[in-house]
């Protein structure tokens, strides 16, 4: 049963995404409970799953008992699944994150759904196990495919509401296809000069043929995977779809899109740094991970600084979004334990953060017609999400009990390990950066407190009450049990065969 | 140079495949019509398959089934390779396309329903009337 657990995960809400129409038929209120039940069931699986994980070890999934061979420890012919401390904890992140979302999104959707709303729920779902098979999979083609089914699923969820969300969609489609179509032209190459797709055989014998890794084949796949996951995580030069997409999404939608899309496409370009090429991989004469490490540098300040130039709340946070993408790549890019675990652990904390910060961003629009940093002085009559925004800005910038802190700490640490100080410079001035701007949302909020007594209390919404409150719980949990989950991700590190100076 | 064009000129597939993955991007990137711009989009996709399909091309190969005497003796029998194409690089193929028709219908949905709402398939037009 343990064994087979990350299929029936994926299962979960991938049957019950088709089911839905069937089932549902005419008797539309049953489709929030349905798709409530079903990433619930989710959680509590993903969280056995880890606690199997932890006690046992990591096990690998080979579908449809491909894994015959004769000669161990060979890899499977067919598809094969990873489930490792690292992909476990992503899941749970993921299905937690995926729930609270759901939780959110009902009272904000869109009223011209109508009938539709039931294959709104169907495409969510359908996106959660999307995202399920990347975290899992262990064959570079299955990533393709199944980044093809998230990335689907939402195109159709940004356009869902229409109107001027639609050309953000199509243009979000357009550069999506162009990164899926540069992925797969870097999969065809390390496929024609290896002759496999599974990661692990990969690596094997990239490490068995080392004059492998320098050839032209795989420099240029490799190169062409970059670009195309660069684009689907919205690396910064390659940004140009997501703020427009993120800001035009209905409200319901941008919190799940920006919490888990770009975070998941940064795991799947780890997994095939780290566990193909491997951490002492070369472009040409340029040591990949110095390249990354610059490329998260530039990405850091760039998206600060843009986002501090933003009008619109929730344009503001997309871009802050862009330039988390820096710090983690800046974070994995050290070369050392402690800056791949303070980078993993940002990860999880930008998924939870960005979540949180669309969650109020929707909520402003909700309640208070709110979209500009101006409009937002509205925003005190909501004591909720004003004290929620609070927590988030600490940990966005970095305030010691949140998780946010831990993060950026042990990126900072593990570059001055490396001695990296570039990198230490960017995280530093990305801090600033980000300061500034949520300082320009408080002016905004907290200006002329005592003179103005126009401002209205609206109660608000009690699930987007919860949804708040629990990512914000979850922001300073992260912070206080930030060692274990630490712990874990060096332990990942130094099986990766990263230093420990 | 001239050794890489030689080398070049021994791939032709080489050539026709950046040749259809330049000219598709040249034209999502260039035409305003929203259409024109899925017609790109479908060719840098197909090319990228295309390139696929000609790596994995085998003459005179046949189906992965062992025929003849390879059936009877394949326990002792050494099995010549050549004579099989592979399976792989051909399910690659089929899901890539299922891939990208599956884009295709949901493109086709955002720009019909782009269309019906502002009346134009022009990118700039659009974006006019959304002013």
């Amino acid at each position: 049963m343990s064994y087979h657990l990350p299929v029936i995960i994926f299962l979960i809400p991938f049957l019950t995404a088709i089911c839905m129409p069937v089932v549902v038929g005419k008797r539309l209120h049953w489709c929030r409970p349905m798709a409530l039940a079903a990433v619930f069931a989710m959680c509590v699986a993903a969280v056995v799953n880890l606690w199997i994980v932890l006690d046992h070890g990591e096990t690998r999934y080979a579908f449809g008992g491909w894994d015959i061979s004769t000669s161990l420890p060979a890899p499977p012919i067919g598809i094969e699944w990873v489930n490792d401390g690292l992909a476990s904890i992503m899941l749970v992140v993921l299905s937690f994150l995926a729930s609270v979302c759901l939780i959110y999104g009902g009272p904000l959707l869109p009223q011209s759904l109508g009938r539709r709303v039931v294959l709104y729920y169907t495409l969510i779902l359908i996106l959660i196990s999307g995202l399920t098979g990347i975290v899992f999979a262990g064959d570079i083609f299955n990533i393709f495919v199944f980044l093809e089914v998230a990335a689907l699923s939402s195109y159709a969820l940004v356009a869902v509401s229409g109107g001027r969300a639609l050309v953000a969609a199509f243009r979000y489609l357009m550069l999506g296809t162009l990164g899926a179509s540069f992925y797969l032209l870097g999969v065809v190459f390390l496929y024609a000069v290896t002759g496999t797709l599974n990661m692990a055989d990969l690596a094997q014998q990239l490490m068995d043929k080392p004059e492998l890794l320098t050839s032209k084949a795989v420099i240029a796949g490799s190169t062409f995977m970059f670009i195309g996951l660069g684009i689907k995580m919205a690396l910064f030069p390659l940004h140009g779809w997501l703020p427009d997409a993120y800001t035009r999404a209905p409200d319901a939608i941008s919190p799940i899109l920006a919490a888990l899309m770009t975070k998941v496409a940064l795991y799947a370009w780890i997994r095939i740094m780290f566990w193909v090429l491997g951490a002492r991989a070369e472009m040409g004469q340029v040591h990949l991970l110095t390249l990354l490490g610059v490329l998260g540098a530039v990405a850091a300040v760039v998206g600060a600084l843009l986002a501090l130039s933003q009008q619109d709340v929730k344009r503001m946070f997309a871009y802050g979004g862009i330039s988390h993408i820096g710090l983690i790549l800046i974070g994995v890019s050290q070369g050392n334990q402690t800056g791949f675990a303070g980078g993993m652990f940002y990860l999880i904390n930008d998924a939870v953060m960005q979540a949180s910060a669309f969650f109020i961003a929707g909520a402003a629009v909700y309640q208070h017609g709110a979209r500009t940093v101006d409009e937002w002085a509205s925003l005190r009559g909501s004591p909720w999400m004003t004290g929620a925004l609070i927590i988030l800005a600490m940990s966005m910038i970095g305030i010691p009990p949140t998780g946010g802190f831990f993060g950026k700490w042990y990126i900072i640490l593990g570059a001055i390990e490396a001695g990296n100080y570039l990198a230490v410079g960017a995280v530093v001035v990305a801090t600033l950066l980000t300061m500034a701007y949520f300082q320009r949302l408080f002016i905004s909020i907290f200006r002329d407190l005592q003179t103005s007594s126009s401002t209205v209390r609206v109660e608000t919404h009690r699930s987007l009450r919860v949804s708040v409150g629990v990512t914000s719980v979850a922001i300073i949990v992260l912070g206080l049990c930030s060692d274990p989950i630490i712990k874990l991700f060096r332990d990942t590190a130094e099986s990766l065969g990263l230093m420990q100076e | 140079m001239l050794e890489h064009i030689e080398a070049a000129l021994r791939r032709p597939n080489f050539i026709a495949f950046v040749v259809l993955f330049l000219w598709g991007l040249f034209i999502m990137v260039t035409h305003p019509n929203l259409v024109k711009k899925l017609i790109g989009m479908y060719l840098v996709q197909t090319s990228v398959i295309f390139l696929l399909v000609t790596l994995s091309a085998k003459k005179g190969a046949t189906v992965p089934i062992l025929q003849g005497t390879d059936a009877i003796q394949s326990v002792t029998h050494e099995i010549d390779p050549a004579m099989y194409a592979n399976p792989l690089p051909q399910v690659l193929t089929l899901t890539a396309i299922v891939v990208q028709v599956a884009t295709l219908g949901v493109s086709l949905a955002l720009v019909t329903a782009s269309y019906r709402k502002y009346g134009s398939l022009d990118e700039d037009e659009i974006l006019k009337r959304i002013e």
